[in-house]
């Protein structure tokens, strides 16, 4: 692959969850709502930049690498916030992440877009994250804060569909209960499909680049996973 | 078949994974069929409970929290630089070489020279270098000797080969009984820094145990080496003495005692079985059975205890 073909804006697919923002690099593929072209603007400014700021970031150039993370943060942030439901452990990816991209930015050698890399890197770190948790058997979807205080990660997100209907709120909730248990007791990497392309909208070809494997393999995972989620909640249906 | 197809990418159509020609396949089918019409409402609904969940956007305090704490990260941590680089990631390194066709020049040309230069020594012959330890040739004095390189023994036969270093590498062959052979062995055995080597030549020894000279660096081995494998090995070579010589059996003593590896330990246990009724042993055992860290020593102990006969 030529090194600069990677900012080519490459397709993400649409995210299935209203509430998200999508990668800008969505752009290409023309978003039709204007509220979420909006929110997209934020991070999509300077991204076309990219290879600069790599390149200037490989030459010891602190400040490109900032402006690089400041680019993706924010999708590597929802990304662990949703995996891990906890704010500090989301930190603790973020953190880790960042810091391994900025020692071994060296290494890049534009094989594949830098979105790629990141998002490889936080894969893995959140797999590691998800296979200590399948030890631990934790239940979800309880979080705990910065200050150490567990709680429900469902009672902190707005919901601007139900308004002001109590009833309707709380069924959702419990709703949200069910789906985060069913999908704890997804395989780590199931999840991480699962994860990648019904919540945060990634095309599986993107989805086999990222966890380094093919768009068949992250198909057939797709498939097991929604299977096993079938089975998990066949009463909501 | 077309129903079948259907239901295999049903997901995908609702993922808007599907290219543009089997969607419109699909939607024609489904349009037609009642089944697969259910089947893809199924789905969505599906589809649309899962995104019930969720997906929290990171609040604007998080954002700049990680931020800080990046920033702060940042300070201290080191880019990995050139030579890092090239010490821990040398094939990356190597990956980058623009000058490939030079380096496998330059590879090629160091290597020639290098097969030429071994071959003179082997063939060119500048006398001692080779030397055979079949006649009465002089052996080496032990203080000149500064390493071994190998050990080798020929399949089937006595005959050794060891290769080792004076000011240069030299090379003595002979049978186990040959004195400079032994000789070599017994240093090998004690001073090699490669701990393989030191495993071939007590291996070797161990097919000679009668010689004094033997047992004691067969005990010197099981004493200090800091191997477990050629431990273990000079344990092999002794554990035929162990009845007959008592510092043999001390030496096994101190090993079951304190060794820090527990095979070495429990092959000492199971080779001082034979011997258990000796007042020395028997007390050692009392020891283990009462409180050896090692489960398996302090039942082994127990057992081998229940065994022997009462003397009290």
């Amino acid at each position: 692959m030529p090194a600069e073909a990677w900012v080519v804006p490459f397709a993400v697919g649409e995210s299935s969850h209203p509430v998200v923002r999508r990668d800008p690099r969505e752009e290409a593929g023309g978003i039709q709502d204007p509220q979420l072209r909006g929110h997209m603007a934020g991070q999509a400014s300077g991204r076309i930049d990219d290879t600069l700021l790599v390149r200037e970031a490989q030459r010891g150039n602190r400040a490109a690498f900032e402006e690089l993370v400041r680019n993706y943060d924010q999708a590597v942030l929802r990304l662990a916030l949703h995996l891990t439901g906890s704010e500090p452990e989301a930190q603790d990816v973020y953190q880790e992440a960042f810091l391994k991209a900025y020692k071994s930015i060296g290494n890049f050698r534009f094989e594949c877009s830098f979105y790629t890399w990141i998002y490889r890197i936080v894969t893995n770190l959140c797999l590691d994250h998800l296979r200590k948790r399948q030890v631990r058997k934790e239940d979800a979807p309880v979080a705990t804060d910065a200050s150490g205080e567990q709680y429900d990660v469902l009672d902190q997100v707005p919901d601007g569909r139900s308004g002001a209907n109590p009833e309707r709120d709380l069924m959702r909730r419990e709703l949200g209960k069910r789906i985060g248990r069913a999908l704890e007791k997804l395989t780590p990497r199931e999840r991480m499909v699962f994860e990648l392309k019904h919540y945060h909208g990634l095309k599986l070809r993107t989805v086999g680049e990222v966890l380094n494997t093919t768009e068949e393999t992250a198909k057939n995972t797709l498939f097991r996973a929604t299977q096993k989620l079938r089975g998990a909640l066949a009463d909501m249906r | 078949m077309k129903c079948e197809w259907v239901r295999e990418n049903v997901l995908l159509y609702v993922y808007n994974e599907l290219p543009d020609d089997a969607r419109y396949e699909l939607e024609q089918h489904v349009a037609r069929c009642g089944d697969c019409a259910a089947e893809l409402k199924t789905t969505r609904e599906f589809h649309a409970v899962l995104s019930e969940l969720p997906v929290e956007e990171p609040s604007p305090n998080l954002v700049a929290a990680s931020r800080m704490r990046l920033q702060e990260g940042l300070e201290t941590a080191q880019q990995g630089r050139f030579w890092h680089r090239l010490i821990f990631d040398p094939g990356a390194w190597l990956r980058q070489i623009r000058f490939a066709p030079a380096l496998a020049a330059a590879i090629f040309i160091v290597g020639f020279a290098g097969g030429i230069g071994t071959a003179y020594k082997v063939f060119g012959g500048s006398g001692g270098f080779v030397s055979s330890a079949t006649g009465p040739a002089s052996a080496p004095a032990e203080s000149s000797i500064t390493g071994i390189q190998s050990i080798t023994q020929d399949p089937g036969s006595n005959h050794i080969n060891i290769k080792y270093d004076t000011v240069s590498t030299q090379e003595a062959q002979g049978s186990l009984n040959d004195q400079r052979i032994q000789q070599l062995l017994l240093f090998a055995a004690r001073n090699n820094y490669n701990s393989g080597v030191r495993m071939d030549s007590v291996d070797l020894l161990t097919q000679e145990p009668n010689n004094i000279h033997v047992r004691e660096a067969l005990v010197y081995a099981l004493r200090y080496d800091s191997n477990p494998g050629v431990r273990l090995k000079a344990l092999d070579g002794l554990g035929a003495y162990v009845k007959n010589d008592p510092r043999v059996r001390d030496a096994l003593l101190e090993a079951l005692v304190q060794d820090s590896n527990p095979g070495v330990r429990t092959e000492a246990l199971r080779l001082l079985e034979p011997v258990g009724a000796d007042s020395s042993v028997r007390s050692v055992l009392r020891k283990l059975a009462e409180s050896d860290q090692n489960q398996y020593i302090r039942s082994q102990a127990r057992t081998m205890l229940a065994q022997l006969p009462e003397f009290d």
